[in-house]
């Protein structure tokens, strides 16, 4: 540190030592203090429609939140390692992660594809990758959630369905999710990275398709999970990342009514996943404004009858936008103080972001400290003993109203412009994610937004060495070669067979629901990127800028 | 500073490789480039090597910036210093940013990556260090 600055904490003392702000990290004001005058209106209890004290009467005194950690690298077989590594120290569901080529739908031998097989996530191509992911576990006793988007989605989920069938797991007693959303899932809604392979409104259509497919036949199953965390991750605030989630579901669930069915069947399996951010007291007032906002959204808008159909019911991830590669120690508090925020905000599974998480994938050390954080505050620290113990408290209920009104208020402006998806096609999101992300960086040198021993009380001595995971460029070129491999080796007829017919039957009818024509391709033994690729021929889909 | 003023602004193509799409860290780094006088052309996601080099030769660049996030960056590094040697470019400075491992800030260094400014890096380090590599006597 320069000599100058150690003399000026030093003497901060004698000056009075000041945040630099006395705004919430979405720019609205804190009050120097909240009395009962900032309590108005009725107040519920927990369990009460709309819901601003949790969803259930009894919340963590009948069951904790699930602690749901992600993992995913290399193929099948190496994640299924970790998962039942995370199990055994005490994660209770399952939360997979596929690698980017299958998130995209490109087979690993794909030219675009080679550099990235296994890194971010599991390589997933065939039938017999998800058989490898969940062997030796009871799919209908551990609830799983697959982090996967449309187009993909209707693959992976046609595979998943087979291995249950295989052995003998009846669908609908399957126990999971499918994130699903093709707007939300990939790293949020901004256009580039969504439109380049495949077409979001044939993703929307197919996400629809896999919704409506898995409703039927599997009724324990979520079928879409709004990725609210990427929103907010791309640099946008609380509000922007509640009203978009929120607007996003109501494109879904005008469009699953318009398939024709009824409201109370498919909206209790509608879920979010949102980020907690560093700002302890606004992150809990999103999650009580964002429950109360689709409790009314569903019972007022779209006539819901169930309570269940009312439930804004959240899993969520600790923001990794604010942890940093500096003095990573750090970031053990940050997720810590994140995660206690998420307990006190109701939610019900939690991903404790890894402190290793500005240099690669967890290790298995990291991985186990994200659960025990989730462990110390569910057993040590007495916080999930009453039911939302904050509910009360002058300066949370204010904050909820205040951030329930803003939230109402952007949703106001996207359904005024013809809802989320049309949004997004106008570049309209684009640009509010672009000015934030602009905003991020000023806010970044102003210290608005101040991040402990980077853009304040800077260490440049500091040298903390952290175990970090590695990955392999043999384990990549082996993996690339077996699905190069399987596709000279299996039985070509049946394949190429299902992928015509698949291919000739979304051009003959593009509207229909696609997910069995797809099991049959997977069935027959396609891989995923033949089978995408066979979609994208049947709906013409160019990649854009190539000729 | 002389050759600098006289050569104008310095052009850098900015972009990332392969499938992973965060940019938040790439796009702000543009905006300070262009605030600091730089041009900038911003080339977005899923470039190949083979294309970054082209858009690099046709826009005659000072110097290409990519940045990486899952573990790509070697595989995509160790490329597009190959095809660069292949066509015999040596006046494009190559620079990184992004999620890269410390063992591996040296590996890409010794294979003549001038700057990798991985994530935390000041605005006005990544300036500083861009001035001074474009004033560096050849």
């Amino acid at each position: 540190m320069k000599e100058k600055e150690t003399i000026k904490i030093q003497s901060s003392y004698l000056e009075g030592e000041r945040v630099q702000n006395f705004k919430t990290l979405s720019g609205m004001d804190y009050k120097e203090v909240y009395t009962p005058e900032d309590i108005t209106g009725p107040r519920e209890l927990p369990g009460d429609y709309p819901f601003t004290r949790g969803i259930h009467k009894r919340m963590y005194r009948d069951r904790l939140w699930t602690r749901r950690q992600q993992s995913g690298y290399r193929s099948g077989k190496e994640s299924n390692e970790r998962i039942k590594y995370l199990l055994s120290v005490g994660q209770t569901g399952i939360n997979m992660d596929p690698d980017l080529p299958t998130h995209l739908a490109l087979d690993p031998d794909n030219p675009l594809a080679r550099g990235d097989v296994g890194l971010q996530g599991s390589s997933l191509v065939i039938l017999e990758d998800i058989a490898d992911l969940y062997n030796d576990i009871p799919l209908d006793q551990v609830s799983n959630t697959m982090i996967v988007e449309a187009p993909t989605s209707a693959v992976i989920i046609a595979q998943y369905l087979l291995v249950a069938k295989k052995r003998g797991t009846p669908w609908e007693k399957l126990i999971g999710t499918i994130m699903n959303c093709p707007l939300t899932q990939f790293v949020g809604p901004t256009y580039q990275a969504i439109t380049t392979f495949f077409s979001i409104e044939y993703a929307v259509k197919i996400a629809l398709d896999v919704m409506e497919y898995m409703i039927q036949r599997a009724p324990k199953w979520n079928i879409v999970n709004i990725n609210a965390y990427n929103i907010r991750e791309t640099g946008v605030n609380a509000i922007q990342e509640a009203a978009f989630a929120l607007a996003i579901a109501q494109d879904y669930v005008r469009r699953l009514i318009e398939r024709g069915l009824e409201v109370d069947v498919f909206a209790p399996r509608i879920g979010f996943f949102c980020a907690v951010h560093m700002d302890f007291f606004e992150e809990i007032a999103k999650l009580r404004a964002m429950r109360r906002i689709w409790a009314r959204i569903m019972k007022e808008k779209f006539r819901a009858k169930n309570e269940k159909s009312m439930w804004f019911r959240t899993a969520v991830q600790t923001s990794a936008l604010p942890l940093t590669a500096q003095e990573p120690l750090n970031n053990i508090v940050r997720a810590g103080i994140q995660t206690l925020a998420a307990v006190l905000g109701g939610v019900q599974s939690i991903h404790t972001t890894s402190f290793d998480e500005a240099y690669s994938l967890p290790t298995e050390e990291s991985h186990k400290l994200s659960i025990r954080t989730q462990q110390i505050i569910a057993y040590e620290t007495g916080v999930v003993k009453s039911v939302d113990p904050l509910g009360g408290s002058y300066l949370l209920e204010r904050l909820t109203d205040e951030l329930e009104e803003q939230i109402w208020e952007l949703l106001k402006v996207i359904e005024g412009k013809g809802g989320f998806l049309q949004c997004f096609m106008d570049r309209w999101v684009e640009d509010q994610i672009s000015k934030m992300r602009y905003q991020l960086g000023e806010n970044f040198i102003s210290r608005q937004q101040p991040i402990v021993g980077v853009n304040l009380f800077r260490d440049e001595r500091d040298s903390t060495k952290i175990n970090i995971f590695r990955h392999s460029s043999e384990w990549q070129r082996q993996r690339i070669q077996e699905i190069i491999n399987y596709k000279k080796n299996r039985f070509q007829e049946p394949a190429r067979r299902a992928l015509e017919a698949l291919e000739s039957e979304i051009r003959k009818r593009p509207k229909e629901n696609s997910i069995e024509a797809i099991m049959k391709a997977v069935e027959d033994g396609a891989t995923l990127g033949e089978i995408m690729d066979a979609i994208r021929r049947a709906i013409d889909f160019k990649r854009p800028g190539l000729p | 500073m002389e050759k600098y003023e006289k050569y104008g602004k310095k052009r850098i193509l900015l972009g990332k490789m392969g499938l992973d799409a965060h940019e938040n860290g790439i796009v702000i780094v543009a905006k300070w480039l262009l605030d600091a006088n730089f041009e900038v052309i911003y080339a977005g996601l899923y470039n190949s090597p083979e294309s970054f080099v082209q858009t690099a030769i046709q826009e005659g660049v000072d110097a290409i910036g990519c940045s990486f996030l899952g573990g790509e960056h070697l595989y995509y590094t160790r490329r597009l210093i190959d095809l660069m040697n292949e066509k015999r470019i040596d006046n494009i400075k190559l620079i990184l940013g992004g999620v890269i491992p410390p063992e591996d800030v040296d590996e890409l260094k010794s294979l003549g990556v001038a700057h990798i400014f991985t994530p935390g890096t000041l605005r006005d380090t990544i300036i500083e260090a861009l001035n001074k590599l474009f004033n560096e006597p050849e």
